[in-house]
């Protein structure tokens, strides 16, 4: 046979008998998945059932008990912070609205919010948005808690860090029973070290700063050195805050010998105003915070109050592309936040959902099958503790809005499906502010 | 049951932006099985035989990019013009004349496609112009067929090849449609006259394409694919979420997908090729084995490598003179280069016009060390061609780094031939010593992979800080547990890289009287394999911190 022949040959017969299986297979629905993913007719025949499974029926891991003024649908909603009334011209956040404007009217105080996340956070991403919008319209400088030593401090645009390489970093992952770790997750102990961090959120030169620096408790006054001077700590409460320095600086010096004091951060505000502290953690649903002390908790709670305690997990319970059921954390996590919301008792405490996180299915990248679920099961929490809720998820667009993100020109989220980048963070920073804004302006319509 | 689909049967002959003509379409089996058919049914009518060829070249490129097949038949007509005119002309002066308009037109036309954007925004930047960038798509292959047409003109002009005497053949030569969208670039003067010649092809040719198409399409189908989707896009979107230790995977799993689909394209092409009658030699050797950076330009990308120094950089005066073009360009780099230091790197103006000289000194020195003093000025003849070779990768300043890499890799490696001259011929054949070469070279070329890859010059540099500030090997046991099936790939194209071109040829010879039945078996096994892995569970990334 002439070996041009023996082409001709190959090919006919080839295509001849892959022809043939892909109609048989698709004729008599033998559905095997790799022959499926290369018939080579399956584009031009009609479909007759749906590629994904239809999706599950959600058992509540917690009982709605019916109240009534209450309406717990309210959780689908874009855009909103609810506390589930069904009267939603009034606000939800409302200690917190109440403070918001008081300070607005002129009254020296400062505000500060806690915002606790994981890696969706990492760097600063939504909340540096989040505190530059807030200080520009109620007041305030700083950009609040940094801790010591971080993964991401190269990489965070807010702050300027450098620190030396003996710091003993006690946290969620390698300490997961210390009591006494700071709501950042971490502790840090010096080996004689010293950290530098300079703040570079703050545009107006005449504002007076104050760096302060979060540690625990110490039997004995602490000498350290900040900025090259000695300066005596006093360290007598679980918790403490103490003022380093309070001038025009944005940067701060702090060495010390002492290896026993807990050390946790150091925190930049001006006198008065708005705060937004970022507690981030990679890989953390929330729960850990079950192993923090209570009375360190109150202790907190006390000499460093919060005002708004934001709680924004899920992410990393989507970690396989099949599961469905989140019950379990429900019952998990609920102690956690009940534990919170008691020992920051003046605070209003916040659920906000997972933002949207996709995987590929059959080929193509498709929102979570599970994220409704667990999107109503974090609603579910806040509906029973008493807590306010953001639906995260629906304000970034709802199903397979980050499959758009991630292929937008330029994107908006990384390939990995998961994480908004600064752009993307930028974005949902500001539909979160202005969520507490229109929070805001409904508690502004009932004083007037 | 599923119904035939009339209008979605229609739709398929049309262009589909949403999913434009490849290889791994289910088109392109039909495409090829009639082509094949209609071609060897006319194989012994050249004339026809070549319309047909012409006909479903367009039309592949049609299915491929749309009206922008317009482009190559535009383009061609004005070369195939050009070309013989400037055959036919005499007086030398209006043969530059014509050559030039030939260059201007191929070069303007690649340049409006392709660099218009770039420019734009380097104005925005510069004088804060604010002009808004245009709205123009790149089309497919532009890069490749610009320079075939160029090598076409030039060595018409130069008198070593008589131009195609049929419109036909010109079109076919730059239209062949296997490879239409990634090269390899080939040369008229190797292509043309296999156009009109008889169809023939041996057992061994057979046994040869057929390898080379299979092992092409797993190349780019089954390695590349699953390692980008399941490892590399994870990490270089955002390198400073993950571990030293990642970092460095990925650059080394990027650089096992670059060298897939690039090689797996090439091959694919030269093994549909060889079945039509038509030898087009390799495109790359094993290019991860080179044992210096000259070595390794000679195995990579070989029809690029080769047209660089035919048409640019002997051009510019080789290694002997400089030209005025030498001399611009070089200055623009030093420019360029002392603008970039500044800003991108924060340093201060005399440390960046002590590094941008440095830059310069590296390429001039090898001329120093030789004491040829008089080709001092020709060594930047080096630098110019690997910065615009870098360009001609795509419009943006990661390749113009990257071009530049490799331009001072080049140069130190001249400078080290110069010093260590003959003293090493002693050890340079020992397998110790060529370890350690391929291991530096390999890993120069990964380093230069960063800023090829990486979509901005913070992100490259984030990801080497990662590998040099952040790598441990604690995170081993969860990153391999992790990204086993991604790390076996990798493993399986280092494999199929290192098998070299004469043991593939010798077991090719062993395959020969292989029967037609067990081709086609392979193929469905390949079929299977392929679809295997497009409907895979994915590799999830992690996160790792501690």
């Amino acid at each position: 046979m002439p070996t041009v022949r023996k082409v001709f040959l190959f090919v006919v017969y080839s295509v001849l008998v892959y022809l043939l299986i892909s109609i048989f297979s698709l004729l008599f629905h033998f559905r095997w998945l790799p022959l499926e993913r290369v018939n080579l007719i399956s584009d031009i025949t009609s479909k007759d059932s749906a590629v994904l499974p239809d999706s599950p029926s959600i058992e509540p891991p917690l009982e709605i008990i019916g109240k009534p003024h209450e309406d717990f649908a309210l959780y689908n909603k874009p855009h909103l912070i609810t506390n589930f009334s069904s009267d939603t011209t009034r606000s939800s956040l409302e200690k917190f609205t109440k403070k918001l404007f008081e300070l607005k009217s002129g009254k020296k105080r400062k505000i500060r919010i806690a915002y606790f996340g994981d890696s969706m956070i990492e760097g600063d991403l939504l909340t540096q948005t989040l505190r530059k919008l807030l200080q520009q319209t109620f007041g305030g400088s700083g950009v609040g808690f940094i801790p010591i030593t971080s993964q991401v401090s190269q990489f965070r645009q807010t702050a300027n860090e450098s620190y030396s390489n003996g710091w003993q970093d006690e946290n969620f992952k390698t300490n997961s029973n210390n009591r006494l770790l700071y709501l950042s997750g971490h502790l840090f102990h010096s080996n004689g070290d010293w950290v530098q961090i300079k703040d570079q959120t703050i545009t107006d030169t005449a504002v007076v700063i104050e760096k302060s620096l979060l540690c625990g408790y110490s039997e004995k006054p602490v000498s350290t050195t900040v900025n090259n001077n000695p300066f005596s700590l006093h360290a007598t409460n679980p918790l403490n805050r103490i003022v380093l320095t309070k001038d025009l600086n944005r940067s701060v010096k702090l060495s010390l010998a002492d290896k026993i004091l807990p050390i946790y951060g150091i925190s930049f505000e001006s006198d008065s105003g708005i705060f937004v502290d970022n507690f981030s953690f990679r890989g953390i649903t929330g729960i850990e915070f079950a192993s923090i002390d209570s009375s360190f908790l109150r202790s907190i709670a006390t000499n460093n109050p919060y005002d708004l305690i934001i709680f924004q997990y899920g992410v990393n319970l989507l970690f396989r592309p099949n599961d469905k059921n989140f019950s379990w954390y429900a019952k998990i996590v609920m102690p956690v936040i009940k534990k919170l919301k008691n020992c920051f008792n003046e605070a209003d405490f916040l659920i906000v959902s997972t933002a949207d996180r996709a995987f590929r299915y059959i080929g193509e990248y498709k929102s979570a099958i599970g994220i409704d679920s667990l999107i109503k099961v974090q609603a579910l929490l806040a509906f029973e503790s008493g807590s306010s809720f953001y639906n995260q998820f629906k304000s970034m667009g709802g199903t397979n809005s980050i499959v758009q993100w991630a292929a937008a020109k330029p994107s908006l989220a990384n390939k990995d499906y998961v994480h908004p980048n600064f752009r993307g963070a930028e974005i949902l920073g500001n539909y979160f502010y202005q969520a507490i804004i229109n929070d805001y302006e409904k508690y502004k319509r009932t004083m007037k | 049951m599923p119904g035939f689909d009339l209008h979605a049967f229609f739709k398929q002959f049309l262009y589909d932006p949403q999913n434009p003509l490849l290889f791994n379409s289910g088109f392109f089996v039909f495409f090829f099985a009639i082509f094949i058919t209609l071609y060897y049914s006319f194989r012994n009518d050249f004339k026809i035989r070549r319309y047909i060829f012409c006909f479903f070249s367009l039309y592949f490129f049609y299915k491929a990019s749309g009206y922008f097949v317009l482009c190559v038949i535009i383009s061609a007509i004005v070369d195939y013009i050009l070309s013989n005119a400037i055959y036919r002309q005499q007086n030398s002066a209006r043969k530059k004349f014509l050559l030039l308009c030939s260059i201007v037109f191929n070069l303007g036309m690649l340049f409006y496609f392709k660099y218009t954007n770039f420019f734009i925004s380097i104005c925005n930047d510069l004088l804060h112009a604010g002009f808004n960038p245009l709205n123009i798509l790149l089309p497919i292959g532009i890069s490749f067929y610009t320079f075939e047409n160029l090598s076409y003109t030039i060595d018409v002009y130069r008198g070593q090849f008589e131009p195609a005497k049929k419109f036909s053949d010109y079109l076919l030569f730059l239209s062949f449609f296997p490879k239409l969208m990634m090269g390899p670039i080939v040369r008229a003067h190797d292509f043309v006259p296999q156009i009109n010649k008889e169809y023939s092809i041996n057992e061994k040719d057979f046994a040869k394409g057929f390898y080379l198409i299979i092992s092409g399409l797993f190349k780019k189908l089954v390695i590349s694919d699953f390692i980008t989707l399941n490892f590399v896009n994870y990490i270089f979107d955002d390198p400073s979420r993950y571990t030293g230790l990642e970092n460095l995977f990925a650059v080394y799993a990027y650089a096992a997908v670059i060298y897939c689909d690039f090689s797996g394209y090439s091959d694919v092409a030269i093994g549909i090729a060889k079945w039509l009658g038509f030898t087009i030699p390799a495109n790359f050797k094993s290019p991860y084995q080179s044992k210096n950076i000259t070595e390794f330009w000679r195995r990579w990308h070989i029809s690029l490598s080769s047209w660089l120094r035919d048409y640019l950089y002997i051009p510019l005066g080789g290694n002997r003179k400089s030209t005025l073009a030498t001399l611009l360009f070089s200055a623009l780099f030093f420019s360029g280069a002392l603008l970039a230091i500044f800003s991108l790197l924060n340093i201060n103006f005399f440390f960046a016009i002590a590094l941008s000289s440095g830059a310069i000194l590296l390429f001039v020195l090898p001329s120093v060390i030789k004491k040829k003093e008089g080709n001092v000025l020709a060594s930047l003849n080096l630098l110019v061609t690997m910065l615009l070779g870098g360009f001609w990768h795509g419009a943006s300043w990661n390749f113009i780094v990257w071009g530049a890499i490799h331009g001072a890799g080049l140069a130190v490696h001249k400078i080290w031939e110069g010093l260590t001259g003959r003293s090493i011929l002693k050890i340079n054949n020992k397998r110790w010593y060529n370890a350690i070469a391929i291991f530096i070279t390999f890993h120069f070329v990964c380093f230069a992979w960063v800023f090829f890859k990486a979509a901005s010059f913070t992100d490259a540099n984030n990801m080497i800080h990662q590998i040099t500030h952040d790598f441990s090997f604690s995170v081993w046991p969860a990153f391999f547990n992790n990204y086993k099936p991604v790390l076996a790939m990798i493993g399986l194209a280092a494999i199929l890289h290192a098998i070299p071109d004469s043991y593939a040829n010798k077991v090719i010879d062993r395959f020969q009287k292989v029967p037609l039945v067990a081709y086609i078996t392979i193929f469905f096994v390949f079929v299977l394999v392929y679809g295997f892995f497009k409907s895979a569970e994915p590799v999830m990334p992690i996160y790792l911190q501690f």
